[in-house]
C-alpha cells in the first residue's frame, strides 16, 4: 500500500491547481471547472484519512456528501453563468463588477 | 477475488486440484496466474462475443426490416446473407478516413472511443450465467449506470468536434436525451433493488427463480409497470428508434456522426448495437429472471453453464427482436415530445412505482402477488 | 503489484490531466481534461477501497456535471473575448494571459510551501493505523451509517438538492416575454 503522505500530496497537488486555475482564467466557466478540482482534492483527503487513520467509513460518507454539494453548487453556478450570458452577451469575469441587475 | 470468474471455476475440486500440483511442479503460487489467465480469457471471449452480437445485430436488422416490409434482406453475402456484416466491417475499415478542415482534432479522435469504453466496460458485470460472469461487484449494478453514461460524452463531443451545425445540434440533443432518459432507468432499477436489497446482479438473480411467477416482473404491479418503463427508456438511452431524433436520417443528416467516416463511424455504430444487447441484457437480468433454469436444476455446477448461458442469451435476444420490431414499427417522436415523454411521463411513473414497492414491501413483507395468491 | 498499476495509473491520469487543464486555451478541452482528472480520482478512490464513492464520483461528476458544463459552455459561446472595461494596454483574453499565469503559478507555489510547512508537524502527529484493514465492500455499510448516524446530513442534503433544482431552473428562465 502507497503511504498516507502519497495521497495527501497528490490531494494538495489538484488543490494548488485548482487555486492557480481559478486565478489564471478569466471565464467564469473555466473557474467553475478549477472549484470542482478543489472539491474532489478535499474528498480525496477524506477517504485516505478514513482508510488510514480511522478504520471506519465516516470519510466515506464526508467525501459522498461533498460530491452531493458540489453537483449542486455546479448547476447553481451554471444556471447564474446562463443568465449572466443573457445579460451581457459575454461570459469574461472583468465584466462582473456591479452589485445590481 | 473469489465473485470473479476465476473465482467460479476454483470452487471445482478438478481445477484446485490441478492448480495445486502445478504450484508444486514449478515452484511459484499458481492462483494470482490463474486468476489473471481466466480474466484475459473470458475479457476477449466476451469482447469478441459482443463484436460478433453487434455485427450480426446489424444483419438481423436488416433482415427483420426486410421481413416486416414484406421484402428479403440481404441474401448475397454466405448463406441467407449471414456474413454481410463481415462485408460492411470490410468496407467500412477500407473507407478513407477524412476528417474536416475546422474540426477539433482530438476530440474528433476522442469521441468514438469514448463511446465505446462506455460501452464496453459494461461488459465486466453483465450476468451470462453464473459462472461466466467477469466478475460479480457488490455494486454491479451502480457501476454499470455510471459507466453508460460516459457515452452521453461521447456523444456530445462527436457532435461538438464535427465543427457542423447539423452535428452540433444532432450531439446537443443526443446529449440532453441520453442524460434525461437516465433518470427512469435508474429509479427503475432503484425499485427493483428495493426488492432485492443487494446492487449485485448474481444476488438480484438468485432471488428469482427460473419459473415465471417468480421472475420480478411479476412480483407485483409496480414492478410489472416498472419493467415497461425501464424498457422504454433503455431504448431512448441507446437513441434507438423511434427516440433516433439525434441520428435521423432525414432530418439531420445522420446527426452527431455525420462528419465520421470508416472505422470512426464503425465504431459508433457499434456502440450503439452493443448498448441495446446490454440493455436488454440488464432488463432480463434484473425483471425476467436472468440465466435461471427451472427449478434451480443443477445449481452451482459445471454442466449447467451453457443451459444458463443459453437460456440468457435466449431471453436476450427475443428483446433485442422486440427492439429492431419496434423500430420499424412505430413513427419517430418529435424533439418535444421527446422531452414530454421522459420529464411529464416516464419519471412521476418511475417514481410512483418506487414508492409503491416501497408500500408492498411494508404492507405484505415482500410476498410477491403469486404467494399471496397462493397462501 | 496490482493495486501499484491502479495507483500509479490513476495517479498520472490525474495529475496529467490537471496539469494538462492548467495549460490549455481551449475551454471545451479544459473540460475534458477535467473529466480525465475525475476518472482519475475515481481510480485512486478504488485504490483505497472506497468502490461505492468512486461508483458514485463516476456517475454524478461524469453523468452529470460534466455534461452539463460543456452544455452551458454551448449555450455561452466560449469565444475569446476581452474585457471592454480595462484600458487597452490591459486586454485579458477570455483564458487568461501571461501576466494572470504567472501571478497564478506564484501564489499556487507560495500556497503550497506554506501549507506543507505548515501542516507538516499536524502531519508527522497523526498516528496511522498499524494495519489497514483488507478490502471489504463498503455498500451496506454506508447505508446503514447514511440512516442511522448520518441521517441529518442525509435529509438536509436532499432538502439542497431539491432548492438547487428549482433555484436553477428558476434563474436560468428567460424572463416572460422575451425572445422566442
Amino acid at each position: 500500500m502507497a503511504p498516507l503522505s502519497a495521497y495527501l500530496s497528490i490531494s494538495a497537488f489538484l488543490f494548488v491547481t485548482g487555486l492557480a486555475i481559478m486565478i489564471y482564467r478569466k471565464n467564469i466557466i473555466a473557474i467553475l471547472l478549477g472549484i470542482e478540482l478543489i472539491l474532489n482534492s478535499a474528498a480525496l483527503n477524506f477517504v485516505a484519512y478514513s482508510k488510514y487513520v480511522t478504520g471506519d467509513l465516516d470519510g466515506h460518507i464526508f467525501s459522498l456528501f461533498i460530491i452531493v454539494v458540489a453537483a449542486a453548487e455546479a448547476a447553481v453556478g451554471l444556471a447564474i453563468v446562463i443568465r449572466f450570458f443573457q445579460l451581457k452577451e459575454t461570459i469574461h469575469i472583468d465584466e462582473a463588477i456591479e452589485l445590481r441587475n | 477475488m473469489e465473485n470473479t470468474i476465476g473465482g467460479f471455476f476454483l470452487k471445482f475440486d478438478f481445477i484446485k486440484n490441478a492448480i495445486a500440483s502445478g504450484s508444486s511442479a514449478i515452484g511459484f503460487d499458481l492462483t494470482m496466474l490463474f486468476y489473471i489467465m481466466m480474466f484475459l480469457v473470458g475479457a476477449v471471449a466476451i469482447t469478441a462475443l459482443l463484436a460478433t452480437v453487434g455485427g450480426l445485430g446489424t444483419y438481423a436488422e436488416r433482415k427483420i426490416s426486410a421481413d416486416i416490409q414484406a421484402r428479403i434482406g440481404p441474401n448475397r453475402v454466405g448463406p441467407f446473407g449471414i456474413l454481410q456484416f463481415l462485408a460492411d466491417g470490410i468496407k467500412m475499415m477500407t473507407k478513407e478516413d477524412i476528417m474536416p478542415s475546422g474540426a477539433d482534432k482530438f476530440l474528433f479522435y476522442l469521441a468514438p472511443f469514448l463511446c465505446i469504453f462506455g460501452v464496453f466496460s459494461t461488459f465486466a458485470v453483465i450476468p451470462f450465467s453464473e459462472g461466466l460472469q467477469l466478475t460479480n461487484l457488490d455494486i454491479g449494478i451502480f457501476y454499470l449506470i455510471a459507466i453508460a453514461s460516459l457515452v452521453g460524452v461521447g456523444i456530445f463531443l462527436g457532435g461538438y468536434a464535427s465543427n457542423s451545425k447539423w452535428s452540433l445540434l444532432g450531439g446537443m440533443r443526443g446529449a440532453a436525451q441520453i442524460i434525461s432518459y437516465e433518470i427512469p432507468v435508474t429509479i427503475s432499477i432503484m425499485s427493483i433493488v428495493l426488492l432485492s436489497g443487494t446492487l449485485s446482479f448474481t444476488e438480484v438473480i438468485n432471488m428469482q427463480s427460473g419459473f415465471p411467477h417468480n421472475w420480478f416482473i411479476f412480483h407485483n404491479p409496480f414492478t410489472f409497470i416498472g419493467f415497461f418503463v425501464l424498457f422504454i427508456a433503455g431504448l431512448a438511452e441507446t437513441n434507438r428508434a423511434p427516440f433516433d431524433l439525434p441520428e435521423a436520417e432525414s432530418e439531420l443528416v445522420s446527426g452527431y456522426h455525420t462528419e465520421y467516416t470508416g472505422i470512426r463511424f464503425g465504431l459508433f455504430a457499434l456502440a450503439e448495437y452493443i448498448e441495446i444487447f446490454v440493455v436488454s441484457g440488464v432488463s432480463v437480468s434484473l425483471f425476467l429472471g436472468g440465466y435461471n433454469l427451472p427449478g434451480h436444476f443443477l445449481h452451482g455446477t459445471l454442466g449447467a453453464q451453457p443451459l444458463q448461458f443459453a437460456i440468457f442469451m435466449g431471453k436476450t435476444f427475443f428483446l433485442y427482436y422486440v427492439v429492431i420490431w419496434i423500430r420499424w414499427t412505430f413513427p419517430r417522436l418529435r424533439a418535444d415530445h421527446l422531452m414530454t415523454i421522459c420529464w411529464k411521463y416516464l419519471t412521476p411513473i418511475a417514481i410512483f412505482n418506487l414508492i409503491g414497492c416501497a408500500f408492498w414491501m411494508v404492507l405484505f413483507n415482500g410476498k410477491s402477488f403469486y404467494d399471496l395468491l397462493m397462501h | 503489484m496490482y493495486y501499484w498499476i491502479l495507483f500509479l495509473t490513476s495517479a498520472l491520469l490525474t495529475i496529467g490531466s490537471s496539469v494538462l487543464m492548467l495549460w490549455t486555451k481551449n475551454l471545451i478541452h479544459s473540460c475534458i481534461f477535467l473529466l480525465g482528472s475525475l476518472i482519475g480520482i475515481a481510480g485512486l478512490y478504488l485504490s483505497l477501497g472506497a468502490d461505492f464513492v468512486a461508483v458514485t464520483q463516476i456517475m454524478v461528476y461524469v453523468g452529470g456535471i460534466v455534461i452539463l458544463m460543456l452544455f452551458a459552455m454551448m449555450l455561452t459561446g466560449g469565444k475569446d473575448f476581452v474585457s471592454k472595461r480595462q484600458k487597452i494596454l490591459d486586454l485579458i483574453p477570455l483564458m487568461g494571459n501571461k501576466k494572470s499565469l504567472i501571478w497564478a503559478s506564484l501564489v499556487a507555489f507560495v500556497f503550497l510551501l506554506s501549507q506543507a510547512l505548515l501542516l507538516m508537524k499536524i502531519f508527522s502527529s497523526v498516528k496511522v493505523l498499524d494495519e489497514v484493514s483488507a478490502y471489504s465492500p463498503s455498500v451496506e455499510k454506508i447505508g446503514e451509517l447514511l440512516i442511522t448516524s448520518h441521517e441529518l446530513a442525509f435529509e438536509l442534503s436532499s432538502v439542497l438538492l431539491l432548492g438547487a433544482l428549482v433555484g436553477a431552473a428558476i434563474i436560468a428562465r428567460p424572463k416572460k416575454g422575451r425572445g422566442n
